[in-house]
């Protein structure tokens, strides 16, 4: 049976692309994503890389944008496939600092751009516009870019007045670990920079809590008894019944009153689209459950 | 009981009471109390009733369930070091939830105990059935347990890995939690502790009869059979229990029966029943030293994780008071003695089997298929250096392996044991912490430096006079074990470098370059030569101590010039390839049985068996779910377990 797998396709093609190699002036055509934040801001300019990580978990965590079938899964972000990668033949490597450990190695097989999205304790809104700009400048799409972002802005300014009316209450970002413990988004992540960016007030006043294991106490969410709580992404399956018959968790005043929403999985630590996609989903969470939220 | 020792339970119970009396009255003045148990209405008197409360109530039982199983396992198996973590039947029932919840996540919700006893079980039949082999000698039945608990270790992180970040929450496994939001872990958890409490006194009277020895327990009409296997599945299903409801605390049953003692109780059936007592003080106290930290610093840590600390030292301290049933006897297996250039050819050629299969053969997602030349030339700068690195620290770990067995006269010796792995990801991770930015050189240099001061310690530890051999390797386990402590802790405070954490305990070869490479194999061929200049030691030290002196061997000299080649050959592996589990046990065991036992010969036959399994692990780690590198530590694992299954059920050594 004739079938055209993308990877065998690939063993074939590498020589192909070799020549593509050739023209240095020429920007970058063959894009590999190993960070999901470059991923994203690639895709935002119009580029969709050849490669990409972990694919099949983007799909189910990220959701947007959404990655036609023919990019090739390089693996896990841990340790990327270097033999893919290498057949590949990417005339540029995005990475991240996250990736510092791999850069060497990365380097060996295509020059690397590493941009910084999150750095500890500072917001990361402006820096993921920044990588819009500077990935746009490297891909020879300054024009795009510089779209990209008036669109965002004007995206938010409008999502800002249209949301203006909830915005006395504050707003706890959680993501839920287990039936005891959530994540919090605090002002240096993405979504705790985009709340205050539409003129909501964080309710968690510090930095993110955002770790492997879930690191705050349900009963901190008690602090602020006006706030609502935005559940970022899924609750995980264990938790569930755990959750729904906690009586802390039940206890909150946000959950007693009803003031809870649910939001769509979204990357954590993702880029502009991610950022927007939560502007999105908060936005229409509001609007569609009502004032009283 | 020693004068003045009651000042001590005193002192604790003062301090943890204390400690809890601050932290809930920040929630709520004291006054106030009444009217919050009698009807919560405020949010910070639901936190009182539901949340501080039972989080006291939940540590007392926790440590007093987990103080009990380490009594009972302790007097069951003479052995003042067994505890649910030393035996890695903890981590069978972290390995049981992990996996549940990664695959039967609806089925979980509901039925963590079952799935925690399940694991718990499966675990302690393991270390038992190991054990029994050795007559449940306390020092390999600690090592068998702590191999078991490195498989579950590494499975456990393997699969996290594989799953990518929508398993973030299974690291708080690392840490078991004992924060509350109703009182259903406690209620649950006192019932079982109640029921396990129960069965206890009655099987207190035979399991000390059982002390008596054998024959002496037989002739008063003992069943010894049944009276072992009621107490250890007691034990087992209390640490289960703990499992469940809070996630893993390590360490609290070891240190409850020795705080115990420690204050001068001798009699056994006051150790067992005071051990709970002690195991509650403890827990409540770290519990509360953690939300002390919590609430003055604002850096949570898990309990468990910080239970996990006291683990190392502990086990220092109690060292001394292990007995060691001199096992050095004639080795058991008799096998026709192979010199090495008979075997040689076998080796060539799997040698060279595995290098067409490492160079030639990819996936292209659907089919296995056959590179051409072209092919090879273009791949070869990627996959010669993994394969190198890989077989280079398989055989260093493999060489380690050998030295180790042969010196210490267990079978069970390796490079894991040893704790330098431990060290050098101690290093690993200091460095991630205190340069995040630093790249990989820093991070090699923090791993070198960590393999390096555990090395230290445990040639500090060797040299002195009277230490038998077995207990170097505990001593070698308790500093393992503190490396992984503080790698647990740090992983559940950490950020995104928990994440290169956990990719680095998986181990990969994917990070070797052409450089680390050679450097690798020139450190392997420099080990193994060095090595083969102390054949004589190595032929003589297994003989025993006493007749080692009398060859005019110096026992303490030897042992640390071993040790320092162990030490170098372990980091050196770990440092570019993780710590792998196995290879250092499994090949030395391969060779002896194919006859290699003049000690030249089987340090090399061990070398060349440790270089080639490496170099097959590292070609299934890529290939077997490409394009999704697995870890080459599971991989590594993968191959090791199924042979101490086998030697198990051999049921011989």
């Amino acid at each position: 049976m004739m079938s055209f797998s993308r990877r065998g396709v690939l063993l074939g093609s590498a020589a192909l692309a070799l020549a593509g190699r050739a023209n240095a002036a020429a920007p970058p055509q063959r894009i590999a994503a190993i960070d999901w934040a470059m991923l994203e801001t690639a895709v935002a300019l119009g580029v969709m890389p050849v490669a990409a990580t972990e694919l099949i978990q983007f799909h189910k965590d990220a959701v947007e944008p959404a990655i036609p079938d023919n990019v090739i899964d390089l693996g896990l972000r841990g340790s990327v496939n270097l033999e893919l990668l290498h057949l590949v033949k990417p005339d540029l490597i995005l990475i991240s600092p996250f990736y510092t450990r791999h850069e060497a190695t990365l380097s060996a097989i295509a020059p690397t751009l590493s941009l910084p999205f999150y750095v500890k304790g500072e917001p990361p809104f402006e820096k993921a516009l920044g990588a819009v700009r500077a990935l746009g400048e490297r891909l020879g799409r300054s024009q795009e870019a510089a779209h990209v972002e008036t669109d965002i802005r004007a995206a938010l300014e409008t999502m800002r007045q249209s949301l203006a009316r909830f915005t006395d209450r504050p707003t706890y970002l959680v993501n839920i670990g287990d039936s005891r413990h959530v994540r919090i988004f605090g002002s240096d992540s993405m979504f705790g920079d985009i709340l205050v960016r539409l003129g909501f007030r964080n309710a968690w006043p510090d930095r993110s809590r955002f770790t492997f294991a879930a690191p705050v106490p349900i009963e901190n969410l008690a602090v602020e008894r006006d706030a609502r709580i935005v559940i970022v992404s899924d609750i995980p399956v264990e938790a569930r019944s755990r959750l729904r018959s906690s009586m802390i968790w039940n206890a909150l005043e946000p959950v007693s009153q009803g003031r809870v929403l649910q939001l769509p999985n979204i990357a954590p630590y993702g880029g502009v689209t991610a950022g927007m996609r939560f502007a999105r989903l908060f936005a229409e969470a509001l609007q569609s459950e009502g004032a009283g939220r | 009981m020693k004068r003045l020792a009651w000042i001590f339970p005193v002192v604790v119970t003062v301090v943890a009471a204390a400690l809890f009396l601050h932290e809930a009255s920040l929630r709520l003045p004291i006054g106030m109390w009444g009217n919050a148990l009698a009807s919560p209405t405020s949010m910070d008197e639901l936190i009182l009733v539901y949340g501080t409360f039972p989080r006291a109530a939940v540590a007392l039982v926790a440590g007093a369930a987990l103080g009990l199983s380490g009594a009972l396992l302790q007097q069951l198996l003479r052995n003042p070091i067994a505890d649910p973590s030393t035996l890695g039947i903890s981590a069978g029932a972290q390995l049981a939830i992990v996996v549940a919840t990664l695959f039967f996540p609806e089925f979980l919700d509901g039925n963590r105990t079952f799935v925690a006893l399940f694991g718990a079980g499966a675990a302690a039949a393991i270390v038992f059935t190991l054990a029994a082999r050795r007559a449940f000698e306390p020092v390999t039945m600690v090592v068998s347990g702590l191999l078991v608990g490195v498989t579950a270790a590494a499975f456990s992180a393997a699969l996290t890995l594989a799953q990518g970040e929508y398993l973030m929450s299974l690291v708080t496994w690392n840490g078991g939690s004992l924060s509350q939001q109703d009182w259903s872990v406690f209620q649950s958890l006192s019932v079982e502790f109640a029921i396990a409490a129960i069965l206890s006194a009655l099987l207190l009277r035979p399991l000390l009869l059982l002390g008596l020895g054998d024959a002496g327990a037989r002739a008063l009409g003992v069943n010894l059979v049944g009276i072992r296997f009621a107490v250890a599945a007691v034990a087992t299903a209390l640490a289960g229990f703990v499992a469940a409801g809070v996630g893993l605390v390590s360490f609290v049953g070891l240190a409850a029966p020795a705080l115990v003692r420690g204050m001068g109780i001798r009699r056994p059936a006051m150790v067992v029943a005071m051990s709970p007592v002690a195991g509650a003080l403890l827990l409540f106290l770290c519990d509360g030293l953690v939300q002390l930290i919590a609430s003055s610093a604002g850096e949570t840590f898990p309990t468990g994780a910080v239970t996990a600390l006291i683990g190392g030292p502990l086990l220092l301290w109690l060292l001394p008071r292990v007995r060691t049933t001199d096992l050095h006897e004639k080795p058991a297996l008799m096998v026709r003695p192979l010199p090495f250039r008979r075997g040689l050819p076998l080796f060539l050629l799997a040698g060279m089997a595995i290098i067409i299969l490492a160079l030639a053969v990819a996936r292209n997602g659907e089919n296995w298929i056959m590179l051409d030349l072209n092919q090879i030339a273009d791949l070869a700068p990627l996959r010669w250096p993994r394969l190198l690195a890989a077989s280079a620290a398989g055989g260093l770990l493999a060489l380690t392996g050998a030295i180790l067995q042969r010196m210490t006269g267990n079978a069970m010796a390796s490079p894991e044991v040893i704790g330098v792995s431990g060290g050098a990801g101690l290093g690993f991770a200091a460095a991630l912490t205190f340069w995040p930015l630093g790249g990989a050189l820093t991070q090699l240099a923090g791993a070198g430096a960590g393999a390096l001061v555990v090395m230290a310690l445990v040639l500090a530890f060797a040299s002195r006079r009277h230490l038998p051999a077995d207990k170097l390797l505990l001593a070698g386990i308790a500093i393992g074990s503190l490396s992984s402590s503080v790698l647990a802790a740090l992983m559940a405070i950490g950020d995104q470098r928990s994440w290169q954490i956990l990719a680095w305990l998986g181990g990969s070869a994917s990070t070797a370059t052409a450089g680390t490479a050679m450097l690798l194999a020139a450190i392997a061929v420099v080990g193994l030569m060095v090595s083969l200049f102390f054949t004589r030691w190595l032929a003589v030290l297994p003989l025993g101590a006493p007749v080692a002196r009398s060859l005019g061997v110096s026992v303490p000299v030897s042992r640390i010039v071993l040790l320092l080649i162990c030490g170098i050959a372990t980091g050196a592996a770990s440092l570019l390839v993780g710590p792998l589990s196995f290879v250092g046990l499994i090949a030395p065991h391969i060779a002896l049985r194919a006859g290699f036992v003049r000690s030249g010969d089987h340090m090399t036959a061990s070398f060349l068996l440790g270089a080639v399994v490496m170099a097959f692990a590292d070609f299934g780690a890529r290939t077997a779910t490409f394009p999704y590198e697995l870890p080459l530590g599971l991989f590594a694992a993968l191959v090791g377990a199924p042979y101490l299954i086998w030697l198990v059920a051999r049921g011989e050594r």
